[in-house]
């Protein structure tokens, strides 16, 4: 089988939305440990000089650049499973058997997934582009040579408006509910299935990607909202 | 256990034919026995439509000890019935009380399309086994028993694989009309064996190939296939054929 039917096929597809998925993984990890700078109070200089370096290094620029196409392959290659799932079951059945044979959060993973990549372009636009493409206010801190675009600040006053606050909440709400199932789905596609490691790939799903990290990064706009 | 009789509401899909586009109908079983099984109710209501003079229900059974996989009835959302592990021969009516109303539906899948009423065809589950589901044997003398070790927990697992009875119910319980838990126990059962190292790497390939192009859907891990199919055939299986997928693909040199 050449590579160009092997990812062709049913499993092909699904490694990659499973690679895919992993990556993206990694990166909300690495995401919120630097957005946490966001709630130190030192006037934005930590989360700035953050978003300065990470904004100008050229490795990180090569990543971020690979980090959305990333996100448009598994984005696609998912609906792409998704409309093919669909079609499989061209009549479909009176009565469903909902939650009794199957969890919730699994069968949601194209509505949670298509949540998500609207709070990703939304999120783009009012944070990233602006910081990329059009002149922004600078700071100036003590170290700094020069000074640097102050993200910290606009963030801020994004954050006053009670709109954004809650979609950026829905949008890791669906994020939680999209990683509960989708960590250990990955492993499962990957055919990483065993008594001995099933516990901890499971918990780790859960607690950390599932519930501690959407929720680490939904308190940024909701503890900046309340402390204005 | 208490004996009693009910009367029920049946809900059951008719259509006459593949082509036919078929409906609910709803029909009364009066005085059925909570000892019967959901079968054999059929067959009382079959024969009182028969003296009726009207077309009697079809749906496939042969063995009714739950061992052959033809009775693919989707019953009350669920598939084979209510019931953990269990046939819907082997489903009986002591899961119902009286007044209840029961759906009906036959496997709904595009690749298991609707022949008659409740019965389905199936023969993709066969095109699929014919891929690769298979070990070659030499001719000539038979070997003897035994004569190639096969470890104890390698054995007991392809032999739990090899309880699958092609029922259909993975397919049928499936939200994407997946045939994975099916195409996996069939290629676990002889991957784990000594037997059926020659073919392992094209099997997988082959059979996995097939059941695409059958129009299955693919699978999302959702573990609605291993709560339904009636051997409870392990998610571990499906782990196993992504296993052998993956090392076919990437080292096959065609």
């Amino acid at each position: 089988m050449k590579w160009s039917q092997f990812f062709n096929t049913s499993i092909g597809k699904k490694l990659l939305v499973g690679a895919t998925g992993f990556f993206l993984c990694s990166f909300v990890l690495v995401h919120l440990a630097g957005n946490l700078q966001l709630l130190y109070k030192d006037g934005g200089k930590a989360f700035n000089t953050y978003a300065q370096f990470m904004g100008h290094n050229s490795l990180i620029q090569f990543l971020a650049w690979g980090l959305k196409i990333v996100i448009v392959l598994h984005a696609f290659v998912a609906l792409q499973l998704t409309i093919s799932n669909r079609a499989a079951r061209p009549v479909k059945y009176q009565v469903n058997p909902g939650n009794q044979t199957s969890s919730w959060f699994s069968r949601q993973m194209a509505i949670m997934g298509s949540i998500l990549l609207i709070f990703i372009v939304v999120h783009l636009a009012q944070l990233w582009a602006p910081f990329h493409y059009s002149d922004m206010p600078t700071q100036s801190y003590e170290g700094v040579s020069e000074p640097i675009k102050d993200l910290y600040s606009v963030t801020y006053a994004l954050f006053q408006n009670p709109l954004w606050v809650v979609l950026y909440v829905v949008g890791m709400a669906a994020l939680s509910f999209h990683l509960i199932h989708g960590f250990k789905s990955a492993f499962q596609t990957f055919g990483l299935n065993h008594s001995k490691y099933n516990g901890l790939i499971n918990f780790i799903g859960l607690w950390l990607f599932g519930i501690a990290i959407p929720v680490a990064f939904a308190a940024i706009p909701v503890v900046i909202y309340l402390n204005k | 256990m208490e004996h009693y009789n009910m009367n029920l509401t049946l809900k059951v899909w008719r259509q006459k034919n593949k082509n036919d586009q078929g409906r609910f109908e709803t029909l009364q079983a009066k005085n059925i026995s909570s000892e019967m099984s959901f079968l054999e109710m059929f067959d009382v209501v079959n024969e009182e439509l028969i003296n009726e003079g009207k077309e009697p229900i079809a749906f496939d059974h042969d063995c009714r000890e739950g061992i052959c996989g033809m009775c693919s009835m989707h019953i009350n959302g669920r598939a084979h019935g209510p019931w953990d592990g269990t046939t819907t021969c082997q489903l009986h009516m002591r899961a119902f009380k009286d007044g209840d109303t029961i759906t009906v539906e036959p496997w709904r899948a595009g690749a298991f399309p609707v022949l008659k009423d409740l019965t389905v065809d199936r023969s993709a589950f066969d095109r699929i086994i014919e891929a690769g589901g298979y070990v070659s044997v030499n001719t000539g003398n038979a070997q003897d028993a035994n004569n190639i070790p096969v470890e104890k927990h390698k054995a007991d697992l392809a032999f739990a694989a090899a309880a699958c009875i092609g029922c259909g119910a993975c397919v049928a319980a499936c939200k994407n009309s997946s045939a994975m838990l099916f195409v996996s126990a069939k290629v676990s059962q002889l991957a784990l064996l000594p037997q059926g190292q020659p073919e392992k790497r094209t099997r997988a390939l082959n059979m996995v190939a097939q059941m695409d192009k059958e129009g299955f859907g693919s699978c999302t891990n959702t573990g609605a296939c291993e709560a339904e199919c009636p051997k409870e055939i392990s998610l571990t299986n499906i782990a196993r054929l992504n296993r052998e997928f993956i090392n076919a693909g990437f080292t096959t040199e065609k």
